[in-house]
């Protein structure tokens, strides 16, 4: 390298000092000639002669020097430059497009890369874990893992180096008067060794530190011990008070600890009753907390499983609920960790990256036919270079040189749209994605970017090389001569080309019109309430002032009373959970009367306790008896209100009211029984594309208290006014308390749908560059065809052809182009649909007006394209022609 | 011009590697140089000769610096490095080796087979 850097930085002595020295050979040459009577002139001549050709000598010895290849490298360089530069137009063309088709596919790239390819920042991330009971059969897909799970299986599972829990919370930090609300984790204590990712700072938490007496320690992150300790090298030991608690800082984690997409800032211990940790707790997981575990060296998936499995079978074996569980097809699922929380994303991503590579595809082929079209167009220039002795291998590498650079640059400036395009797709809500927080251009992602352009100019360099050698000196120089046609194969190479973008751009207008029609249902859907003029707010009752569901019943009243005072206000009410809310909130009720049929097992239905004007509020149809009211909670009479679904699953012939349930999965003694006091309107729980209906019940909040809830407000004037009067209105009652996360309900159902308008939109912004692009590309294709066959042409016309026929013969092309574009197209489109049913809501694979939609938009779309060149053909004056020509 | 005879293939580089280590010569010299040590016999093609000095400069053999010429003039002369003095050695102890078995095999008679 540094020889080589000293014969670059000599080189113009090196020129110079080679010049000097042919001189001076030629010259004494000359002299020794003259000297024997030779006269000078012809001395010199005879001197250059025998020396050969001055400059094949001289390049023989920049070879020699070792110098040739770069100076043949930089020669090449200026000379393609040259030729970008006198085509302009052509040159701005191919830029765009690349610049469009790499920004797009290094967007896509940037998301897959930080969602799907990246390991998690652990060692050895690969062999982390994450476990979680499902009862399928009662329709819980779902239910994380419980405390009992935690004890019973730690140091149980061969095939686990190390178990753990965790839970998501929030919490009030901070002195009184200046606390924050914020995001926590509680950890079991083998959580950090689970991810092989301890304090950087003190230790982790013991086992003695798992109850609640002894709890009262803390694990800060690296952002919050430099932004509230000021990085103090002596944290440990000193305080910080979380809801009201003090609690003693005993490590501080490494800056780049960041588990899943948790943004926690301060860990606390995962603490339990005795009596949580009994066998009879087993199954209460309720998707809070979740269990992780790493696999031993050598450990496999599948082993985990099958002990886990046989763990299971032999602790149900004592079980009093076994039955009722193998019913509900309980088992539990080990799945590795980074894979589990990206399932739910992974498809629509590999559609988007399935779509951009589409579009990639699209913008190259349209470059390779205006590359072709160039090469036709300098065929002459290339056969006589040919033929003056220009080798092969400089054939060659003058067309790599020419593209590369292209595809440098373009890629350069993809890298420009890609920054762009990433910002863009966190506006549409990919930062909110499992893992999406960490997307963002690197040294790493350009890296890629110019070695995927590299790569993208030797492939555009392949066919354009092969037609420039194919030429022969003598045929190409005869057929330029004689004014003829092209060679067959090009063009059917650059018709083939236009076929396949017509094809490739089909595919991905009908795939985007999939994606849109799919979230047109999906919006079209009711959420069986009336959304609009609602909003809801979170409030966590924590401290020492609400120790009871009594004391949470009682500021739930007092702040829908007074919410009710304020002007504006219609409704107010309070629920431990709404919909949309993305917490799932289910578990059984026991029907009084209802036996179970064969094969039919225990159901799990959405539980909510409320208290004001909850439905009013929401603005809940009722479809018989009445709606709960603040009295039921007040003077504790157990009834409920069950949704429509529910209503119908159990009594189907009959009125739901008056009919008697309880809560949980077991019949209790008669007294706890509730009674059916209403009927109300099913809604969707989970998002407007749930379909399952697994029925709600709804009961008295003091029969249902929970530390967390929802404020949900209806008033006449706009949301954002109603935000403040709850935020007013809450702090009017206990300052110390803050309302989160307040939105409207439209809101929240419009963001429920961004996993499906954000791909929509974005298939809409690819399909509308690729329409751009065959535009573009029949447009040339057939232009460069009018060019070539001018004489053609004007011979035909000066031979008695009419204008339309000339017209007619150019569409005839183009059609007959589209036409296989179009076949090809619906083929794909066949196939991609297929594919993307399991993103599709109530779409199916082959929706016939898509199809003719999207083959209505490209067949306009390539005959705008095909008219202008027709139009010219059919102008072409014969005289002109003739006039050209000699 | 019947006496002279073709250069053999990878001669040219020895040829100028003796050349040179005779005196330091400018290319011009080196050439009539070897046409003065072979009697007139070798005749070099001008062509090659600069290549083959570049690429023996290149390859640290010679050396070249700019000096005067007989008649004052700017001139690039070349001299013998301590590793172009070797591999001089080398080579003509190989050629040696090579046209004593070729002569000896060329003056083969039948009955000695």
């Amino acid at each position: 390298m540094r020889s080589l850097l000293g014969v670059l930085v000599a080189r113009p002595d090196f020129e110079a000092g080679m010049k000097e020295e042919l001189r001076f050979h030629i010259e004494q040459y000359a002299e020794d000639l003259m000297r024997s009577g030779v006269p000078r002139d012809e001395a010199l001549r005879r001197a250059r002669m025998e020396l050969g050709g001055l400059n094949t000598v001289k390049g023989e010895c920049r070879q020699a020097r070792g110098v040739y290849l770069f100076d043949e490298f930089a020669r090449e360089l200026r000379y393609a430059a040259r030729l970008l530069r006198k085509t302009p137009g052509f040159t701005m063309t191919a830029l765009l497009t690349l610049a469009v088709c790499l920004g797009a596919n290094l967007t896509i790239f940037a998301v897959i890369d930080a969602i799907l390819i990246r390991p998690l920042p652990f060692p050895d991330a690969g062999r982390l874990v994450t476990m979680y009971n499902t009862y399928p059969k009662a329709g819980v897909e779902r239910d994380g893992s419980s405390v009992t799970n935690y004890y019973e299986r730690r140091g149980r599972i061969p095939a686990f180096s190390s178990l753990s829990i965790y839970r998501f919370g929030t919490s009030i930090v901070g002195e009184p008067g200046s606390t924050e609300r914020l995001q926590i984790t509680q950890v079991s204590p083998d959580f950090f060794t689970t991810l092989g990712a301890g304090p950087a700072v003190g230790s982790v938490f013991t086992d003695a530190e798992t109850t609640y007496q002894t709890d009262d320690v803390a694990i800060l992150s690296d952002g919050y011990w430099k932004e509230h300790f000021n990085a103090d090298p002596h944290v440990i030991g000193r305080g910080i008070r979380a809801d009201g608690h003090l609690r003693t800082v005993v490590g501080v984690l490494s800056p780049g600890f960041r588990f899943l997409s948790s943004e926690s800032q301060l860990y606390f211990p995962l603490s339990s009753r005795p009596e949580d940790r009994l066998p009879a707790e087993r199954h209460s997981g309720g998707n809070v907390i979740q269990m992780i575990a790493r696999l031993k060296p050598g450990a496999t998936l599948a082993q985990a499983q099958s002990q886990i499995d046989a763990q299971n079978a032999a602790l149900e074996r004592d079980d009093p609920q076994a039955k009722m569980m193998a019913d509900a097809g309980f088992r539990t699922l080990v799945v590795p960790l980074h894979a589990d929380q990206v399932a739910a994303i992974r498809p629509t991503l590999l559609l988007l990256e399935a779509g951009v590579l589409a579009l990639l595809l699209i913008g190259a082929v349209n470059l390779m036919n205006l590359l072709l079209i160039r090469a036709s167009a300098r065929s002459k220039e290339i056969a006589v270079r040919q033929a003056l002795g220009a080798s092969q291998r400089h054939v060659v590498s003058e067309v790599l040189v020419e593209t590369t650079l292209l595809t440098l640059a373009g890629g350069l400036l993809g890298i420009i749209a890609g920054i762009g395009g990433i910002r863009l797709v966190a506006a549409l809500g990919a930062d909110r994605l499992p893992l999406g927080a960490h997307i963002h251009p690197d040294a790493g992602w350009a890296m890629v970017a110019l070695a995927a352009a590299i790569v993208l100019g030797a492939l555009l360099a392949a066919p354009i090389a092969w037609f420039n050698l194919r030429l022969q000196p003598s045929s190409g120089l005869q057929s330029e001569a004689r004014g003829g046609t092209a060679g067959r194969a090009t063009q059917t190479l650059r018709h083939g080309f236009v076929v396949a973008q017509i094809a490739l751009a089909f595919v991905l207008l009908a795939g985007t019109g999939l994606l849109g029609l799919s979230l047109k249902r999906a919006m079209a859907v009711s959420p069986g309430f009336e959304s609009d003029h609602v909003i809801a707010g979170q409030i966590s009752l924590v401290g020492n002032k609400y120790p009871s569901p009594e004391a949470g019943l009682a500021f739930s009243e007092r702040l829908t009373d007074e919410l009710g005072h304020q002007p504006g206000v219609l409704f107010a009410g309070v629920s431990n959970n709404i919909p949309f809310s993305g917490a799932s909130g289910k578990s059984a009720a026991t029907v009084v009367g209802h036996v179970l049929r064969a094969g039919e097992s225990p159901r799990a239905n959405y539980s909510y306790g409320v208290a004001g004007d909850y439905f009013r509020a929401m603005g809940f149809s009722l479809i018989a008896g009445r709606f709960l009211t603040g009295a039921d909670s007040r003077i504790r009479v157990r009834v409920c209100v069950v949704d429509e679904d529910f209503a119908r699953y159990y009594w189907p012939q009959t009125s739901a009211v008056g009919h008697r349930l309880f809560q949980g999965s077991e019949a209790g003694p008669d007294a706890e029984a509730f009674t059916v006091v209403g009927v109300v309107g099913s809604v969707k729980q989970a998002g407007l594309t749930d379909d399952a209906a697994e029925g709600a019940v709804y009961y008295p909040y003091i029969y249902r208290a929970e530390n967390n809830i929802f404020v949900a407000v209806r008033g006449s004037v706009q949301p954002e006014s109603l935000a403040s009067t709850l935020r007013r209105s809450a702090r009017q009652i206990d300052p110390e308390l803050a309302v989160n996360d307040i939105q409207s309900m439209d809101e929240r159902i419009a963001e429920s749908l961004v996993v499906r308008r954000s791909p929509a939109l974005l298939g809409g912004i690819f399909s509308g560059i690729a329409l751009l692009l065959i535009t573009i590309g029949t447009y040339g294709v057939l232009s460069y065809a009018v060019a070539q066959r001018r004489r053609e042409i004007g011979v035909r016309v000066a031979l008695g052809a009419r204008p339309e026929q000339i017209r007619a013969q150019f569409l005839s092309v183009a059609l007959r182009l589209l036409a296989a574009g179009m076949i090809l197209g619906l083929a794909g489109a066949w196939v991609a649909g297929k594919t993307m049913q399991t993103v599709l809501f109530h779409v199916p694979a082959h929706s016939p007006v898509i199809l003719a939609g999207s083959a209505a938009i490209i067949a306009a779309f390539s005959l705008i394209a095909c008219m202008l060149p027709s139009r010219r053909a059919a102008r072409i004056s014969p005289i002109e022609i003739l006039a050209d020509q000699y | 011009m019947g006496k002279t005879a073709a250069l053999l293939p990878g001669t040219l580089d020895m040829l100028i590697l003796k050349a040179v280590s005779l005196k330091p010569l400018h290319g011009y010299g080196v050439l009539l140089r070897i046409r003065q040590i072979s009697g007139d016999a070798l005749k070099i093609p001008q062509g090659s000769l600069y290549p083959a000095l570049y690429r023996l400069e290149h390859q640290g053999l010679i050396d070249a610096n700019w000096g005067q010429s007989e008649n004052n003039r700017r001139a690039k002369y070349y001299t013998l490095t301590a590793s172009g003095r070797r591999r001089l050695r080398e080579e003509t102890v190989g050629w040696n080796r090579l046209v004593t078995a070729i002569a000896a095999a060329m003056n083969t008679r039948s009955e000695e087979v």
